[in-house]
């Protein structure tokens, strides 16, 4: 199904950066950026099932990010989309959230109360937009929420702890432990990320979710 | 360890974009609190300085040298 855009017209679209120019505008994390962009866990498989999608008449043809250089979801997944677009020839587009409030209302979420980043929003050549994916995985969402649960029964802190209501030193350690379970499953996280994006894409613009 | 500050004002981490740092800021203001802030967002330097502190912003670094991560209900930002 294609949707059709609104804030984001051809103009406004090509006024945002290339991949090449976010990394050169921003100030840190060149190190962050760099390390995802060598280690994305893009298969041969995914890459085929893109570049399919993309050939299609009403296929991915633009891609817009929203984004930050600060943001920990933002180097780790920007630059797997950037490896999308460059095999696909895709044009990706980023725009700085905190520059463009406009287009970060179209996508906000958590039911239009986070500003949550990054944002890839998939749109035909003639921009009706496709499908967009926010912020990181289902299985990170899940796996943040099963590791405080984890922990406050580790730590013994009532099942209604939340990071906001403890204090130190339970607060430094609820929070390190929590960091500690979910560090090592960044990889498959981000494989995940892959997965949904491209289980949107196949439905959005009805192929096979096959390379 | 506590972190040393040299300073009688309490030192905080922040990223602009970040609401939980903004509403520190914004309670801290509304105090009339004296405080230095620094801006991991733009330099690399004051990140760096940042994570080795924590892993979460606002850090606060108090003058006696205890840290604090976050603030408030609001998780803040992963750094």
């Amino acid at each position: 199904m294609v949707h059709a855009t609104t804030i984001v017209t051809p103009a406004r679209f090509v006024q945002g950066l290339s991949y090449s120019d976010f990394l050169a505008q921003a100030t840190i994390n060149h190190d962050k950026f760099n390390e995802s962009y060598q280690s994305v866990p893009l298969t041969e498989g995914d890459l085929a099932f893109f570049r399919k999608a993309a050939a299609l008449p009403q296929g991915p043809k633009k891609i817009l990010a929203l984004a930050e250089a600060w943001c920990g979801d933002v180097y780790r997944e920007l630059p797997t989309v950037a490896r999308i677009a460059e095999a696909t020839s895709a044009d990706l587009r980023i725009f700085l959230r905190d520059q463009n409030p406009d287009i970060m209302d179209e996508f906000l979420s958590n039911n239009g109360k986070s500003r949550a980043i990054p944002v890839f929003a998939f749109y035909t050549a003639d921009l009706q937009q496709i499908t967009h994916f926010t912020e990181r995985s289902a299985s990170a969402h899940a796996g943040l929420t099963s590791a405080m649960d984890e922990v406050r029964a580790q730590l013994k802190l009532p099942e209604t702890a939340t990071f906001g209501t403890l204090v130190d030193p339970e607060r430094t350690a609820f929070l390190r432990e929590v960091i500690a379970r979910i560090q090592p499953h960044s990889t498959q996280w981000r494989k995940d990320a892959i997965a949904e994006i491209r289980e949107s894409l196949a439905t959005a613009v009805g192929i096979p979710n096959a390379s | 360890m506590p972190a040393e500050t040299g300073t009688a004002s309490p030192i905080v981490y922040t990223i602009r974009g970040c609401d939980a740092c903004m509403k520190l800021l914004r309670k801290w203001d509304a105090e009339q609190v004296i405080y230095e802030e620094r801006r991991v967002e733009l330099s690399q330097t004051v990140l760096d300085e940042a994570r080795r502190l924590g892993q979460l912003v606002p850090i606060v670094v108090w003058p006696d040298g205890r840290v604090e991560q976050g603030f408030g209900d609001t998780i803040g930002c992963f750094i």
